[in-house]
């Protein structure tokens, strides 16, 4: 296995009210490998990822980085495109080169090399309201890779799409993260999703927030849109149900 | 067809209450010093209108830039409180009380402090119109896309970038949405002050004139006062109106073609 790129040590979250988000938690990703968090609401996977960005201070423990936490390192997809309306979508994406001072022809240069990435090269100067909501979820990708990160965060980031424009989202993601190699650490609530996209799948269980389950996922790495058709994604599919099913019965 | 009718209907019934009140003045035989009918009024407008216009102009004058000071300290109180739970907790009272506090009431007050006429103008006209930019500003200051703030908190973006970036963008529609509710309300302050302060003579705006010919029964002038500032007041909102479209056009739902009914 890799060297791991991001460790929590003993890392819980108590909210001020006393709401326990997150048990302590032990939980190490290896550089250039895909995970999902995979649990239903309250199991504590958007506050997991919330401490990872370092967006949240954890109440306890320690997070290490194989990284200089630098601006630009983390990229973070929310599960809504969290594009400024204002801007156009190219301004959206140079935002993190512009607030690191880039120079405005190389911020132009890559916000458009990120946006041909995503296939949205020919709507760069429009809004975001005359997207719809699938390019704008391409758009919010664009933006969180444009700073070529160490590690790609994201929050549900497929959850508000319809399933033929996820589909096509998901396969797009995977050729982005087969091209890079970026780490990617996915939250979702659906397995299929997970099951498609990953090398390995936490499986999460609440009340309070902790890792129940920790899987790797037995598909080939080498993956493309045909897999979903398979028999072995259905076994696999299944397979991790039967995990999350588990860990929801032991939930008190 | 049926759109042209649509365009004209505000203005043939405004014509058709104009014709019904001149009818009846004729018909009745009122008085002018009761009540004159529309054209005495366009014929007053016509006789007075240099002096009138000069009066518009004080008006205009003391209605403009008692905006803009309420726009810039509205706003800057606005961001102060944004600032901090404590600072609005401090202060937010005290910009309430400002607003229900009627200016002529403190009128008096003012007029004994503050020498200069057009200063105790400006102050009152002021205090009629900064609430509500206080109030809109404070309010799109607090909501401000949470994710896009951590966004820019990821990104290690500075204050001045955030504001720059974020809040101010995010916050305008807002603050346009309170300077359009305010700029009627800054011709009302500047109306009224000028009927408390009594100002007269030369340099006095259009409600003084309003207020002075009322008091000589000349009713057809007052009312052609009266109405410049109704029109004055109209330009004033159209003004508002339309730089608020233009400066939000590309992405705000208000001032997109779909809020329009499609025109």
């Amino acid at each position: 296995m890799a060297e791991a790129i991001l460790t929590l040590s003993g890392v819980s979250q108590t909210f001020p009210n006393g709401t326990q988000a997150l048990a302590t938690t032990n939980l190490s990703i290896a550089a250039g490998s895909f995970v999902s968090l995979v649990g239903p609401s309250g199991c504590g996977k958007s506050t997991l990822l919330r401490i990872a960005s370092g967006l949240l201070p954890p109440s306890t423990g320690q997070v290490d980085r194989a990284f200089s936490a630098a601006p630009g390192d983390v990229g973070f997809v929310f599960q809504d495109a969290t594009l400024m309306p204002w801007a156009t979508v190219i301004a959206n994406v140079r935002l993190p080169l512009e607030i690191a001072h880039t120079p405005a022809p190389d911020a132009q240069a890559k916000a458009m090399a990120a946006l041909e990435r995503v296939g949205l090269a020919d709507v760069a100067s429009s809004y975001p309201r005359e997207l719809s909501g699938g390019m704008r979820m391409r758009a919010s990708i664009a933006r969180a890779i444009v700073t070529n990160p160490r590690m790609l965060l994201m929050d549900e980031p497929f959850a508000a799409l319809d399933e033929f424009t996820r589909f096509k989202l998901n396969d797009d993601l995977l050729q982005l993260w087969q091209a890079n190699r970026w780490t990617v650490l996915f939250v979702t609530h659906s397995v299929r999703e997970a099951v498609f996209l990953s090398e390995r799948i936490v499986v999460m269980s609440p009340r309070p927030g902790r890792i129940a389950n920790d899987l790797t996922v037995q598909l080939p790495p080498t993956r493309d849109a045909n897999l979903r058709l398979s028999h072995a994604f259905a076994d696999e599919s299944a397979r991790v149900t039967n995990v999350l099913d588990q860990a929801m019965e032991h939930t008190p | 067809m049926k759109k042209l009718g649509h365009f004209l209907l505000p203005y043939v019934f405004g014509l058709v209450i104009l014709a019904a009140w001149e009818g009846g003045v004729r018909m009745g035989d009122i008085p002018e010093y009761i009540l004159p009918g529309p054209v005495a009024v366009l014929i007053a407008l016509r006789t007075n209108f240099g002096e009138l216009l000069v009066g518009l102009g004080v008006t205009l004058q003391v209605t403009v830039i008692a905006l803009l000071l309420a726009a810039i300290t509205g706003a800057g109180f606005a961001f102060l409180m944004a600032q901090s739970k404590l600072a609005e907790r401090m202060l937010f009272p005290y910009a309430v009380i400002l607003q229900v506090t009627p200016i002529v009431t403190v009128a008096p007050f003012i007029i004994i402090w503050v020498s200069n006429i057009f200063g105790v103008l400006l102050i009152l006209a002021w205090m009629a119109a900064v609430f509500p930019i206080i109030s809109n500003t404070l309010f799109g200051l607090k909501s401000v896309d949470i994710n896009l703030r951590d966004m820019f908190r990821l990104y290690g973006a500075t204050k001045t970038q955030t504001a720059m970036r974020l809040l101010i963008p995010s916050t305008l529609p807002h603050f346009l949405s309170g300077l359009r509710i305010a700029g009627g309300l800054s011709l009302i302050g500047a109306v009224v002050a000028e009927m408390v302060a009594g100002t007269s003579g030369e340099k006095s705006g259009l409600a003084s004139r309003l207020l002075e010919a009322s008091y000589r029964l000349e009713l057809a002038k007052a009312l052609a006062c009266f109405a410049l500032l109704g029109l004055t007041g109209l330009l004033i909102f159209t003004a508002l109106d339309w730089l608020s479209r233009r400066l939000l056009r590309h992405w705000h739902e208000s001032a997109t073609d779909a809020s329009q009914g499609g025109n």
